[in-house]
């Protein structure tokens, strides 16, 4: 049969998000992939350089729409480096229970997308559903669902309500057991397993050298994960297990985000344990006044003082829900960042794409990209 | 079962108009048409029937199979167009309706624009031989379940012509899918109801029920043959698990990918007609028709004109319940895999249960006087 090129994308089901994955196939079988990607660049970083530092969280919701507390802590972390602020203890142990909250959340959609992908009708709106509830949960502290703007330089706008930790041990009881539902709904299922051994393998070598981070690294059987091997915030003090599987394949994938949503429950019981017992301050109390203020109004710029401030580099590594991601902050002494620089797992994981497509056929195309964890906004910024 | 009183109604119109598919002019007609008229009103009145009855069912189905899918989904499914969404799919079919059509420039006209018309045409078609009760079938003929599976295996034709003549990949490769599909899953439908008609003797449909009558439900002997039947079904129809044709992850959707508006709303019809079909012939076939279970209502029952066609239909309801089921827990197979399955395991299996139903008839078939 002649040989022959498909878009799939920008507008195709499979993508999720807005990106084109060409790919050259002989009848059914894939021999060669193209990803292209840019469909959804915005130019945050370039736009990060005329907003205040609080201003930039704004755009890290907008970033990754599916972890944006994610993104919020990892621009924070490298610009409180670079402007030398200090977050209090429990401003920490609220970020930590966002960050696995949000990967929790982030794993859930995930799980509704990839087996809608394999064509399991009804977990995906297991997956929603759960998914809301946790939406719920940010609804209760951040008042928002998607984009929360809830981080600040030098900690967060709010303390958590009253009785938000009982409420929150309550949701991580029920996802427990339905984490474990779910998984019995994939494992149980033969025509799923069929799909998903054996498919879109890309050993350990290979993720190294195309610079694969995140679950997709830890199902090739490496066990890295920053959380661990680069501790930043308050994850030394939690107790928590690194997800590995030696597949290499779809299942592998699958498996290490289902262990890794156990292990979230267990470290947000934990930090939602250290919560309850320890009141204090969410937000540094020494935060320079620039950060928050906003720009002033055209022709009033020479009643602002302006005084030399601090200069300094920030730098942030962080494991985000789909894997490494690192932000680069230069404070050049001005009220906004000089320069934002991002980089994103998902564009690395996706630039890859041919090396896990070729050889597979255009059926296995979704379940494959589908285990990758796509988010587009967070990898063309 | 409001939908199931619709459905009577439905058929209950089709049957007081015809029951055979002879001419059925109104009388005060008759005296102003030679016997050509008459014959080309007849038939032209007992199309019209069939289309709405086979119309208004499918429709229906697919508003079952939303409800259920949304149940088995955690969710309520179509519940604000009507009295439980049940004129959402009407209010659909009106906005398809009101599309404008738009036709791709490459495309071939004329396969382009056939193809969607005889698919719908020819799924239509069986409907007019599939009885749902005694007497309430439009074509009465020795041979209708022939007649119906030959109607029945047209559609690979029609969509792989639409397919090609849309001039688009997706199109393509999904007709050509398409292709190989239903001409593997053929094989095992028709042995498994070769061992169908060995035990009823018959190649008539209401024959087959009688049979059953007589003899008790056909899915007990040959309950390998109701998978068989069932699964092969599956894929005849293209549903989940074996909706690879349109599978809309790789395919977008499919070989309908290029068509919009009504052409869309006829190819998507199509597919439930067929599935209606699908779920009347395993009724019709291994759960006994439109018979009931005997008991002291019977007599009751039985004085209802619609009592044989409420059952049938509350036993299609279920059967395409089943077929929902499949779809929300099941998830796709591969191309390959589909194949495999078709190729290596239905066939060699559905030759066993020939086999077996060649035994149960030389042994004597029913072993005992009367089952139930």
């Amino acid at each position: 049969m002649s040989e022959m090129w498909i878009n799939m994308g920008p507008q195709h089901p499979m993508t999720h998000g807005l990106w084109n994955l060409r790919v050259k196939v002989d009848g059914e079988l894939v021999i060669d992939a193209v990803p292209e990607m840019g469909y959804l660049h915005r130019g945050i970083e370039k736009i990060c350089e005329y907003r205040r530092y609080n201003e930039v969280v704004t755009l890290m919701d907008r970033c990754c729409y599916v972890a944006g507390l994610a993104w919020e802590q990892l621009y924070l972390m490298a610009s409180e480096q670079a402007l030398g602020v200090e977050v209090p203890e429990r401003a920490e142990y609220i970020r930590v229970m966002c960050q696995e909250l949000q990967r929790l959340a982030s794993h859930l959609m995930w799980y509704a997308a990839f087996v809608m992908d394999v064509g399991l009708m009804a977990p995906f709106g297991y997956g929603m559903r759960d998914r809301d509830i946790i939406l719920d949960l940010f609804q209760s502290f951040t008042g928002a669902r998607m984009t929360y703007e809830y981080m600040r330089v030098g900690g967060v706008r709010n303390d958590l309500p009253v009785g938000f930790t009982d409420r929150c041990r309550k949701v991580m009881g029920w996802l427990e057991q339905r984490v474990n539902d779910y998984e019995d709904l994939c494992d149980r299922s033969d025509i799923f397993l069929k799909r998903c051994i054996d498919v879109g393998v890309l050993k350990a070598k290979d993720c190294i050298r195309d610079g694969i981070t995140g679950p997709m690294l830890r199902a090739a059987g490496v066990a890295r994960d920053l959380r661990r091997d680069r501790p930043y915030s308050v994850y030394p003090e939690l107790d928590f297990q690194v997800a590995v599987h030696d597949a290499a394949d779809v299942y592998g994938r699958y498996r290490v985000r289902m262990e890794e949503m156990r292990q979230s429950l267990r470290i947000v019981r934990q930090c939602l344990d250290w919560l309850d017992h320890k009141p204090g301050r969410v937000i540094a109390e020494k935060v320079p006044r620039f950060v928050g203020t906003p720009s002033p109004p055209p022709g009033m710029e020479s009643y602002i003082v302006r005084r030399g401030y601090p200069k300094g580099v920030g730098f942030s590594a962080m494991e985000e829900p789909h894997g490494e991601a690192l932000a680069y902050v230069v404070n050049e002494g001005g009220e906004q960042p000089y320069r934002v620089k991002f980089r994103s797992p998902v564009m690395v994981n996706i630039s890859a794409a041919r090396d896990y497509l070729v050889g597979y056929r255009v059926s296995d195309i979704p379940a494959i990209m589908g285990s990758v964890d796509i988010c587009v906004g967070e990898s063309d910024r | 079962m409001s939908a199931a009183t619709l459905l009577g109604v439905s058929f209950w119109l089709a049957q007081t108009m015809f029951s055979t598919l002879r001419p059925i002019t109104p009388a005060p007609l008759l005296p102003l048409m030679g016997p050509q008229a008459q014959l080309a009103t007849g038939y032209l009145l007992a199309g019209t029937l069939v289309f709405a009855t086979g119309l208004v069912n499918s429709i229906m189905l697919i508003w079952w199979e939303r409800k259920l899918l949304g149940r088995f989904m955690d969710r309520r499914g179509a519940m604000h167009v009507g009295y439980a969404g049940l004129l959402q799919n009407f209010a659909d079919g009106l906005k398809l309706f009101r599309k404008q059509p738009l036709r791709p420039r490459e495309a071939d006209k004329l396969g382009y624009l056939l193809s969607p018309t005889a698919y719908l045409a020819t799924s239509l078609a069986i409907v007019g031989f599939l009885p749902v009760s005694t007497g309430w079938v439009p074509g009465v003929a020795p041979l209708s379940l022939l007649m119906a599976l030959a109607l029945f295996s047209f559609a690979p034709f029609f969509i792989f012509v639409g397919a090609w003549s849309s001039n688009n990949k997706y199109s393509l490769i999904g007709g050509m899918r398409t292709a190989a599909q239903l001409v593997a899953y053929e094989v095992p439908l028709l042995f498994a109801i070769v061992s169908v008609v060995l035990l009823a003797g018959t190649f008539d449909l209401t024959g087959i029920v009688n049979a059953q009558i007589h003899d008790g439900w056909f899915a007990l002997p040959l309950a390998l043959g109701l998978i068989i039947f069932f699964v092969a079904m599956l894929a005849e129809v293209e549903r989940i698990p074996f909706d690879l044709p349109e599978a809309e992850a790789e395919l977008v959707e499919g070989w309908n990918t290029e068509y919009g508006g009504m052409l869309f709303a006829m190819t998507t019809l199509g597919d439930y007609v067929r599935a209606l079909v699908g779920s009347y012939l395993v009724v019709l076939l291994f759960l006994g028709g439109w018979w009931m279970p005997a008991g002291p209502y019977t007599a009751a029952i039985n004085g209802f004109p619609l009592a044989g066609i409420l059952w049938f239909q509350v036993k299609v309801y279920i059967v395409f319940a089943v077929f929902v089921w499949v779809r929300a827990s099941l998830p796709r197979v591969r191309t390959d895999q589909l194949l495999q399955i078709g190729w290596k395991r239905m066939i060699p299996l559905s030759l066993a249960n020939v086999f077996l139903a060649a035994a149960f008839v030389a042994e004597g078939w029913p072993p005992f006087p009367k089952l139930l």
